[in-house]
């Protein structure tokens, strides 16, 4: 699904003394079939951005009005956001959404339950047993679990990790088009962090034809992402490839924002006059380095 | 959308009523409170009624705050009315025309019961306003500092006051974040589906429960994790423990305490040599 937003602003609590601007004229583009990124400091805007793809927060009504004149404001493959008439249900069907610590959101007794919450609300009238198992052993198994062994466990019962796995089966088990997580990886240890992002891989490559990923891990979305939004006080400051973006490390720096390890490693180089020209991935950056060694 | 709801949260603006000690607020509302219950005729109402306009003047909180606030009782407020003006049984007249303006079945309007009915409305919304007030501009900490200074004598009983106050202040506070939570986790299940707030009773409780196991656990963790933190710091109760801003009476809270309880003495003196009785 293509998303497309243009001066999207958005303030909580208007007009009250705790208004906050958290997006302020947001415009970018994700096209179909993008692994996309987003980074940004604390608190400048990414988890709100994220929040109107599936039509969690309600446009402000200036939007709207701009939006009846015929300007776009966001669009989320054939669903207007800024239409009233839009079927949300639809829309959040194609749309899946994980929240940051997802596992908070665990509730039922056991791990089917809880993975068939979606699939039963968003199915067209009351799906079969049959096919609601389907379903819940497609995705437990996409997420990297045994089926027969966790569908009777409690999910309270489950470490961490899997207990995220679970969350993100219960999202994931609508098959959605577009899959959008809000910090997947936050609090788990390297190990869970790269099960998460091999995981992701393996559903862009199936199911979520586009993936929007915030994050603040830079060696994650260096390795992953085919384009990166930079977010700063709710504003949008670059939309770059990885490739280009991490050019920038002195900026991004200023920024307040982390580099890729490779990045540093960049920069540390070319302040020795070592210039070495990769994509910030591990594995190329090693390469250009090695043949840097050899030939010198 | 949720905080909408939860009238009466501190409203952060310096004024002169919120530099007030807030024990001085506190004592003040319970007399607000007596007076209002003790006043018999308009004029005693109004004039209560005109110092709590001033106060909110002063407290540069805007009157659609307040307004708002009347909004979370306007259920009770209408229901209260239409009760007394469908069965108050009283004669007397107040204009010109028959006392009896209306009488169908046991249903029976009288100019007596619509007198009286808005001087119940009257009553109840200065109720919540004078409450919601002192929450406005006082600050939780400050609030349960009032409270637990208020209540000091009761230590002589070895009532334990500072844990009282400590479990208020703490509530108060998680208030605002439980909220936050709520939220939060009814987005995720919206995300994934649920239908919240729509639908049949049977329905609409059984939507509760994907939000409520959530918010249950995560209250029970705070919690968990809140003792731990204060088990690391040593903490150890009310005993020699000092406070980090002490309360102090100061000029404006004399002129607040020589203004108010004199309105509150001529309310409540009204009671017994009213002016226009009802
Ligand atoms: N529910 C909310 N109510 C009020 N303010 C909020 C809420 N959520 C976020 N904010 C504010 O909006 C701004 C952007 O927050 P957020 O989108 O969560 O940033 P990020 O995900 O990048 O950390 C912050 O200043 C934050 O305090
Ligand atoms: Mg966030």
């Amino acid at each position: 699904m293509r998303i497309v937003t243009e001066h999207l602003s958005y303030i909580y609590n208007e007009r009250s003394p705790f208004a906050t601007r958290a997006l302020d004229d947001v415009s970018l583009t994700v096209e179909e079939g993008e692994f996309f990124g987003i980074i940004g400091h604390t608190g400048s805007g990414k988890s709100t951005f994220v929040q109107h793809l599936n039509g969690l927060l309600r446009l402000p009504s200036a939007l709207k009005r701009r939006a009846k004149r015929g300007d776009t404001v966001l669009t989320v493959g054939e669903f207007d956001l800024a239409d009233r008439k839009t079927d949300l249900r639809a829309l959040r069907r194609k749309v899946g959404m994980v929240f940051q610590y997802p596992e908070n959101q665990l509730f039922a007794e056991t791990v089917f339950d809880d993975v068939a919450f979606g699939y039963k609300n968003f199915a067209d009238g009351k799906p079969s047993q049959e096919e609601t198992e389907a379903a819940v052993r497609d995705a437990l198994t996409t997420v990297g679990l045994d089926y027969e062994a966790v569908k009777e466990v409690s999910p309270f019962e489950l470490s961490g990790g899997q207990k995220r796995r679970v969350a993100i089966a219960g999202v994931i088990v609508t098959k959605p088009e577009l899959l959008v997580l809000d910090e997947p990886a936050a609090g788990l240890d390297p190990l869970g962090k790269q099960e998460i992002m091999e995981l992701l891989h393996t559903l862009h490559s199936s199911w979520c034809k586009t993936v929007v990923i915030v994050s603040h891990d830079m060696d994650e979305i260096a390795e992953n992402c085919t384009r990166v939004a930079v977010f700063a006080e709710g504003r949008v400051k670059y939309v770059l490839p990885p490739r280009e973006l991490f050019k920038r490390t002195e900026e991004l720096l200023a920024l307040g924002l982390d580099v890729p390890l490779t990045a540093k490693l960049t920069l540390a180089l070319k302040k020795r006059g070592v210039e070495i020209d990769s994509d910030f991935t591990l594995e190329d950056f090693a390469e250009k380095v090695l043949a840097r060694r050899r030939t010198c | 959308m949720l905080k909408d709801v939860s009238f009466g949260q501190y409203y952060p603006v310096k004024s002169f009523v919120h530099g007030l000690d807030p024990r001085l607020k506190i004592l003040f509302l319970i007399g607000f409170i007596v007076a209002i219950f003790l006043a018999k005729e308009f004029l005693a109402l109004g004039i209560c009624a005109a110092v709590l306009f001033a106060a909110i003047l002063f407290s540069r909180v805007p009157i659609g705050k307040v307004l708002r606030a009347v909004r979370g009782i306007l259920f009770l407020v209408l229901f209260t009315a239409a009760i007394n003006i469908f069965f108050y049984q009283g004669e007397r007249v107040y204009w010109n025309g028959p006392a009896v303006l209306l009488q169908w079945g046991i249903f029976r309007v009288t100019q007596a019961g619509i007198v009286f009915s808005a001087f119940l409305v009257v009553r109840l919304v200065l109720l919540v306003v004078c409450s919601s007030m002192l929450t406005y501009t006082t600050t939780p900490v400050a609030l349960t500092d009032g409270i637990e200074s208020l209540l000091t004598p009761l230590k002589w009983i070895r009532f334990p006051v500072h844990e009282l106050a400590l479990i208020m202040s703490i509530a108060l506070r998680f208030i605002p974040i439980l909220l936050d939570e709520t939220e939060r986790i009814m987005n995720a299940q919206k995300a994934r589906g649920a239908d919240i707030g729509s639908g049949g009773p049977i329905r609409r409780v059984r939507a509760i429960v994907p939000v409520l196991i959530p918010l249950l656990l995560s209250a029970f963790r705070r919690a968990d994790e809140l003792g731990d933190a204060m088990d690391a710091r040593c903490y150890s109760g009310g005993k020699k423990r000092t406070k980090y801003k002490k309360l102090r009476f100061s000029w404006r809270d004399l002129v607040g305490v020589l203004l108010l309880a004199g309105v509150i003495a001529g309310v409540v003196l009204m009671r017994f040599y009213p002016v226009f009785p009802l």
